[in-house]
């Protein structure tokens, strides 16, 4: 019984360690993408970042997508378009990224992002570009 | 891509390929099943070990030669028809799930190598296989299907 109690511990230890590894990772992708520049446009939109192989994508993102208001999302092969994934450090699918009208990334998703969560997070780009305009 | 997103843009790739999710699903129970029951029934009755390499042959087989999958085809076999597990045909293309498959049966071939020698890392590899299966299984999140992803990414394999 010893010998499972142990593996036991060693997987409950891995999966910590990768539990923290991807926090610390999507961060520090993050960080390093919020602000990297795409297309202008009239009004926030998504990028979403899919890929053939995206499951998820398929079962979780296009149907939580599908939900939102009308609202321009722009998907993007991630594997296709290589340059443009590597700009918002995408790593993993599905990826998603609230823009400003101006093309600067505000908000990314790494994962599934929820549609109350993309919801909220367009509303508050409206409301800065709202802020701006009558600043 | 569904019908009730016409403002979805740039739309690429993709279409054509149907995945029976119900399948996978039906694999991946399996899978978490036999480590399970190797795993805790090994702790009474020592020989259930050799479940270990076992499911390792099976996934290893399924992988290459997908009428050889045993899970799978308990599924199309006798489940679907029967009317015990309902299908679920999802737009997806099967290469990254077989990827991950394999990956589950190389990690299960390793862990059969330390089984006897060192039990703990057989045990515990065997248990990672199977934390994954179930995290697919759950939450439909695939960790074979992302380093699939990433490989084809840098241009390591054809995707």
């Amino acid at each position: 019984m010893s010998s499972q109690l142990w593996a036991l511990a060693v997987v409950g230890i891995v999966v910590l360690a990768a539990a923290c590894l991807e926090i610390f990772r999507s961060r520090r992708a993050r960080l390093k993408s919020v602000g990297a520049t795409a297309e202008p446009a009239n009004e926030p939109y998504i990028l979403y970042f899919t890929g053939d192989g995206c499951t998820v994508c398929r079962t979780h993102q296009e149907p939580a997508l599908a939900r939102l208001g009308p609202v321009r999302i722009d998907k993007v092969d991630a594997i296709a378009e290589r340059t443009l994934a590597d700009r918002f450090h995408v790593y993993t699918l599905p990826t998603t990224v609230v823009m400003s009208p101006e093309g600067r990334a505000l908000n990314v998703n790494y994962g599934y992002a929820a549609a109350p969560k993309l919801e909220r997070q367009l509303a508050a780009a409206r409301g800065a570009r709202i802020q701006a305009a009558t600043a | 891509m569904p019908a009730s997103a016409p403002h979805l843009t740039s739309l690429r790739g993709g279409a054509g390929n149907y995945v029976d999710h119900s399948a996978l699903k039906v694999n991946q129970t399996g899978i978490v099943t036999t480590v399970l029951v190797a795993f805790i029934g090994s702790a009474l009755y020592r020989p259930l070990l050799v479940l270990i390499p076992l499911l390792a042959v099976v996934l290893l087989l399924g992988t290459f030669a997908p009428q050889l999958a045993l899970f799978k085809q308990l599924y199309f076999k006798v489940l679907k028809p029967r009317g015990i597990v309902k299908p679920r045909r999802v737009q997806d293309r099967p290469e990254p799930h077989n990827f991950a498959q394999g990956l589950g049966g190389v990690f299960l071939a390793v862990a059969s190598v330390f089984l006897l020698p060192v039990p703990v890392i057989g045990l515990a590899l065997a248990l990672l296989v199977a934390v994954l299966a179930f995290v697919n299984l759950a939450f439909g999140y695939c960790l074979g299907c992302q380093i699939y992803f990433q490989l084809g990414k840098r241009g390591l394999i054809r995707t």
